[in-house]
């Protein structure tokens, strides 16, 4: 069977943003792999593990995403396919360039992240889905294959969870809960550099443009209250609470 | 026409419904059409047409993304929609990226406000793990989700039609079994005040302390990823990236470091306050006020103080 893991590159949560003309600029930032798409790599080095076969990664992205796809392959995916886009594209029109990619593939299933880390989107993988004509189970926090035709997978709502039956393929997104990324070793990240790396120069028109991005870092009080005696601490903030911010 | 899906649970409309009718009607680009999608429509319809003057009725059985975004794509279909509007639930954020792909719309994602501007609609939202705000503007047909407690909620306007929808059910996804976590108390997500516990508070029995300050606030309880993962506390309280987003008027972080995948869950919160023992945590950087100090000392102290306040 083949899987497929679709993965994008994502500033450090720790790294900071700034704003150049009214656009985040990343050029300071440490970029990585976003940590719910190592979720989805990792589930679908498990499932080849388990059930034999061959894993691809796939991004969509700038020429520098090319480093999120090789820590796939030092993870131990088998080889990737790099779709070279600059800037902001919405993530319906990466489902329609991404869908390309999977039906010329036809894995069994597809794994992507549940939110992407730079967008907050979280539209990728069931549009991806809606592209190809699949199933979509997003926020997937266990997946078992039932032969080659079905899955059974657990996953969150937006109260409590759910287990479903799912025919194959489908698209699955992912949650935490559903497994402990590897670290790429030392011979993973040697063997990477050798792995199948395809590149495809794609254009697309974005149905959504943005306008402006701004850091909005609410100015905090910062006023520290010394706990040494917790009582008179304790008071004095139910005190501000109450008289100052009128929030209790 | 805007269609707006107005999300209920099998007998009322979700609060969340009522916030879209509102952002349908902020847009003010003509006739509104509702459509109430699941099990047991027919009544929550019925009510639903107090706010909008035609109400589509799908009964469909229990949620799959599928079968949302075939019946919104039906009621898309009937009404000659060019905007849809949900709430940006999980499961709304889900099917409306369906939909929006059937319909080639443009997906204005968990927006804060929008507004319609001749055949374009401008919106704001967060981006980079909250961190980030940003305008967008995409051109009909739009598609949009209002993320929760942005919106005045909706008062009823007059009493409107009910109409049933025939919708083709999808195949592919069979709902097995559901499994339900009990919400007791305030919600997480609607709560004006809510309290944080982190793994610093060291036991599920020290959360005791936490439901009794959020007791005496009337305030909901929270929990990070480090106390759900420890089996301390259920998910369904999880803060941040992978939990519940909040925006409360004040955010109490008891033992909790502040890492930013926690911050993206609470970071606009209008009020933070940590009480931590470490003075170089990163929460005291988003805080308003704070107390460095033992949690086990000063928890105490703070539901006294708390409790004289109120009486
Ligand atoms: C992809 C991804 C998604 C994630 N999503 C989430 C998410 O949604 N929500 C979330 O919360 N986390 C999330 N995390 C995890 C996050 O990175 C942190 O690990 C987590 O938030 C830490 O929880 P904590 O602050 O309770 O624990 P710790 O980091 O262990 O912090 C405990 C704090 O308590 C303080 N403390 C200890 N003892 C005392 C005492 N006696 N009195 C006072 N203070 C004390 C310590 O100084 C410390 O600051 C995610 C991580 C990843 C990789």
């Amino acid at each position: 069977m083949k899987f497929l893991a679709v993965v994008r590159q994502v500033p450090d949560g720790e790294s900071r943003l700034r704003i150049e003309g009214g656009r985040v600029d990343l050029s300071g930032a440490t970029m990585i792999l976003d940590q719910m798409d190592e979720w989805a790599v990792e589930e679908v080095i498990r499932l080849q593990e388990k059930h034999g076969g061959e894993s691809v990664v796939v991004a969509l992205g700038p020429e520098r995403a090319e480093e999120a796809l090789r820590t796939a392959l030092a993870m131990g995916i088998d080889r990737a396919v790099h779709l070279v886009a600059e800037g902001y594209i919405d993530p319906i029109t990466q489902a329609e360039l991404l869908a390309e990619v999977v039906r010329a593939e036809a894995p069994a299933l597809v794994f992507t992240g549940g939110q992407q880390a730079d967008w907050d989107a979280q539209a990728l993988g069931p549009a991806l889905a809606e592209a190809l004509g699949w199933p979509v189970v997003s926020w997937t926090t266990q997946i078992e294959l039932e032969g080659e035709t079905h899955a059974k997978a657990k996953h969150d709502l937006d109260e409590g969870a759910e287990v479903v039956r799912v025919a194959l393929p489908a698209v699955f997104t992912s949650q935490q809960g559903l497994n402990e990324p590897r670290y790429p070793t030392l011979p993973g990240i040697m063997k990477a550099k050798r792995k199948e790396l395809k590149k495809l120069p794609v254009t697309a028109q974005s149905r959504v443009e943005i306008l402006e991005q701004s850091i909005q870092e609410r100015t905090r009080l910062n006023k520290l209250i010394d706990g040494k005696d917790p009582v008179a601490a304790a008071h004095e903030l139910v005190r501000l609470l109450h008289e100052e911010a009128k929030v209790i | 026409m805007i269609l707006v899906v107005l999300e209920h649970d099998g007998a009322r409309l979700r609060k969340g419904a009522l916030e879209a009718i509102s952002r349908a009607r902020q847009l003010a680009m003509g006739p509104i059409a509702g459509v109430v999608i699941g099990e047991n429509t027919q009544a929550v319809a019925q009510e639903a047409a107090q706010y909008v003057p035609v109400v589509y009725a799908a009964e469909v059985g229990p949620y799959t993304a599928e079968k949302w975004a075939e019946a919104a794509y039906a009621a898309v279909e009937k009404s000659g929609a060019r905007v849809v509007v949900a709430t940006a639930s999980r499961q709304s954020r889900t099917w409306t990226a369906r939909l929006a792909y059937r319909m080639k719309a443009g997906l204005l994602e968990d927006t804060l406000e929008s507004r319609a501007e001749g055949e374009q609609i401008l919106a704001t939202r967060y981006s980079f793990l909250n961190r980030v705000t940003e305008r967008q503007r995409a051109s009909l047909p739009v598609v949009l989700t209002a993320k929760p407690n942005t919106t005045p909620p909706a008062e009823p306007a007059g009493s409107g039609a009910v109409e049933p929808l025939e919708v083709r059910l999808p195949t592919g996804v069979e709902v097995l079994e559901r499994l339900g976590e009990q919400r007791k108390g305030v919600s997480l997500t609607e709560a004006a005040v809510v309290v944080t516990g982190g793994r610093g508070l060291g036991s599920a029995e020290a959360f005791a302390g936490v439901e009794e300050l959020a007791r005496t606030l009337g305030a909901a309880v929270g929990a990070t990823r480090a106390v759900v993962d420890a089996g301390w506390r259920p998910y369904s309280e999880q803060v941040g990236q992978t939990g519940k987003t909040v925006q409360p008027n004040l955010y109490i972080a008891l033992a909790v470091s502040g890492a930013v995948q926690h911050q993206a869950g609470m970071n606009k919160s209008r009020y933070v306050v940590a009480v931590n023992k470490d003075a170089e945590a990163p929460i005291f950087k988003i805080a308003d006020y704070g107390i460095v100090g033992d949690v086990h000392q000063v928890l105490p102290a703070l539901i006294e103080a708390a409790k004289k306040l109120k009486d």
